[in-house]
């Protein structure tokens, strides 16, 4: 099993002060080259999840397995080195830096795990090229449009070639058309790559890209069976 | 360019260049009234000034009436005296001889067959020509604000009272009282003297007075080893009529009078650190707090806390140097243009010093690393996650 979640907690303080629990001992497993989709309603804790999952925030408890190796103990350091080399991330904003060109956001992601520049700039450019928006290599984010930024963004999440692919609503902000060109890219990811993906959303279309979807609810995780019998209708 | 200033770090530059700006300004006018108060210090300190007894207010340095001509020789002979250089000390302008300002113009007649006493200022720094010798007459020689205010140089005229001399040279800047001296030799002194006091005029052989008298005091050197102070006391208490200045009570006295200069000084240079230390510390910590979202990003794909580290005092250093750069900029534009007007009335206000530009330039790098290194620490606590929402 590639990445493997058990019991996972996560809490936060709410407007009153009083402790919401978003997530409750959320079990998840996914495997290598494995689609997972995460259904749920808007604030069912989705994107915590994922933010969990990815190391991006610690959980009140619970434990979480990369490889077997229990990485959410890891110190600061060693899950930086996890994040950079194994994981991907693929965010809803994009998120990208404004203050750096498109084929710099996508170089950030070698930058922090020690590749080589000249190397990462010729793969960054084949995928920059791939997804279209090679042309757009010196535009800042601000100079270009959500789904080109959304791109730009897939590129630097796949850049180092990570095992893991997270993606939180990644085409929440885009028109049907980008849409499909990044849920394509994500089924690719799982197909030619082994690549395992989790991807959180709303969508169903999204979620039908998926081998197996779950749905979270109440801070609790469960099988989507609607969702799973609706994709293998749509293949 | 853009690896040690990113984009977006316009603001800040200028942020910190107004901060900079604003010490570097602020430091350039201590430093000014600093150099003044320790040229008239050293001054003090270099010699022994006697005047004859009296009131002569407004003469210069010295105050008192007439030292005549026997009365130095008399002094020449006190036990620790090397030498005694008589002098005529005039303000320029006689309207405003009752008043010894900081700024006064003078003109001063040196007796040049007497090398010069005063200890520190042997030689006064000539830009530009040459400096009096013995024998001549009808010449003088310029301090550059006196020069400068009048747009005079070598070859030109200087006319006093109907007295026209010939300028053969302008001192160098000493930032000090000769910058606004005319220098003339002491005969040449005594005419401007006679045609401005007629009365002296008439008291030439009724008083028994002679040009060689005409003296408004004398420059005292001692003989080495001496205390010069013991020796002012010792011509005190040996030559009667003098009023004698003990170099040590002087520079004390003076140091008193100009103590409120110096907590002036004290005050403006704290202010200037403050102001611009605030400025500049402020605007790279509000930079590096703007900056959350983009650290969480960072964060995201495998940057370390040393990672970020790195970063932020790397840029802070781009960023500090250029703001820093900017303010020194904008503080010797300022400067020369305020100077540049204030110069035609033989004044300067500002003095950038090298240490103080150096000191300025290395206050805001090592400010800004410092205030960058604590804006990042504040945040590397926070997860990839929280620093995202936080900057979003």
């Amino acid at each position: 099993m590639l990445v493997r979640a058990r019991g996972l907690a996560k809490s936060y303080r709410g407007a009153a002060g009083h402790l919401v629990a978003v997530l409750q001992a959320v079990d998840l497993d996914a495997a290598a080259g494995e689609f997972v989709a995460v259904v749920g309603a808007s604030g069912s804790g989705k994107t915590t999840l994922l933010n969990l999952l990815g190391l991006l925030e610690p959980p009140d408890a619970g434990e979480i397995w990369f490889d077997d190796v229990r990485v959410s103990h890891l110190s600061r350091r060693a899950q930086a080195r996890v994040r950079g080399t194994r994981i991907g991330y693929v965010f809803q904003s994009f998120l990208l830096v404004s203050g750096l060109t498109a084929i710099d956001n996508v170089l950030l992601a070698a930058r922090y795990v020690g590749r080589d520049r000249a190397t990462a700039l010729r793969e960054a450019m084949l995928l920059m090229e791939r997804l279209g928006v090679a042309d757009r290599r010196d535009h800042y984010p601000a100079q270009l449009s959500g789904g080109e930024q959304q791109r730009v963004a897939y590129c630097r999440a796949v850049l180092n070639a990570p095992p893991l692919v997270l993606a939180d609503e990644p085409t929440g902000s885009l028109d049907d058309a980008h849409a499909r060109v990044i849920l394509g890219e994500l089924r690719g990811l799982v197909r030619e790559r082994g690549t395992s993906v989790i991807l959180v959303t709303h969508r169903a279309e999204a979620a039908a890209e998926a081998d197996r979807a779950l749905r979270l609810d109440g801070g609790r995780l469960e099988p989507h069976d609607d969702s799973i019998t609706d994709i293998r209708r749509l293949r | 360019m853009r690896r040690f200033l990113p984009r977006g770090y316009l603001f800040t530059v200028l942020g910190i260049a107004v901060g900079v700006a604003g010490l570097v300004a602020l430091g350039a006018m201590a430093e000014r009234i600093s150099r003044f108060i320790e040229g008239g210090d050293r001054f003090v300190l270099g010699q022994i000034s006697v005047a004859g007894e009296g009131m002569g207010m407004g003469a210069g340095f010295t105050a008192g009436g007439l030292l005549r001509a026997a009365k130095i020789a008399e002094i020449a002979r006190v036990p620790g005296v090397a030498a005694a250089q008589p002098q005529v000390m005039l303000p320029l302008k006689t309207t405003t001889s009752q008043f010894l300002t900081l700024t006064q113009e003078l003109v001063l007649g040196t007796d040049m067959s007497v090398p010069m006493v005063n200890r520190n200022y042997r030689e006064l720094p000539v830009r530009a020509g040459r400096f009096l010798q013995a024998g001549d007459r009808g010449v003088a020689v310029l301090g550059t604000d006196f020069a400068a205010a009048r747009k005079l140089g070598v070859g030109g005229r200087l006319e006093v009272a109907g007295l026209s001399w010939r300028i053969v040279g302008v001192l160098d800047k000493t930032l000090t009282a000769p910058d606004r001296f005319a220098m003339v030799t002491i005969e040449d002194a005594r005419d401007l003297w006679l045609r401005r006091d007629p009365l002296l005029v008439q008291l030439f052989g009724a008083a028994g007075l002679g040009r060689g008298d005409l003296n408004s005091g004398a420059a005292v050197a001692w003989q080495p080893g001496e205390d010069p102070d013991a020796v002012a006391r010792r011509i005190q208490e040996s030559v009667p009529g003098v009023n004698v200045t003990i170099p040590g009570e002087v520079s004390r006295l003076l140091k008193e009078s100009t103590a409120f200069f110096s907590a002036l000084l004290l005050g403006i240079g704290a202010l200037g650190l403050v102001i611009g230390g605030l400025s500049l510390s402020n605007t790279v910590t509000a930079a590096v707090f703007e900056r959350i979202r983009d650290f969480g990003i960072k964060r995201a794909l495998g940057a370390t806390d040393l990672h970020l580290l790195r970063e932020v005092l790397g840029e802070a250093l781009g960023v500090s140097l250029a703001g820093g750069a900017a303010g020194v900029a904008i503080a010797l534009g300022i400067g020369w243009l305020v100077d540049l007007r204030i110069l035609r009335d033989g004044q300067q206000v500002f003095l950038f010093s090298p240490r103080l530009l150096l000191f300025a330039l290395v206050f805001s790098v090592v400010l800004g690393a410092l205030a960058a290194a604590y804006a990042t620490l504040r945040i590397a606590h926070l997860s990839p996650a929280d620093a995202i929402r936080r900057g979003t």
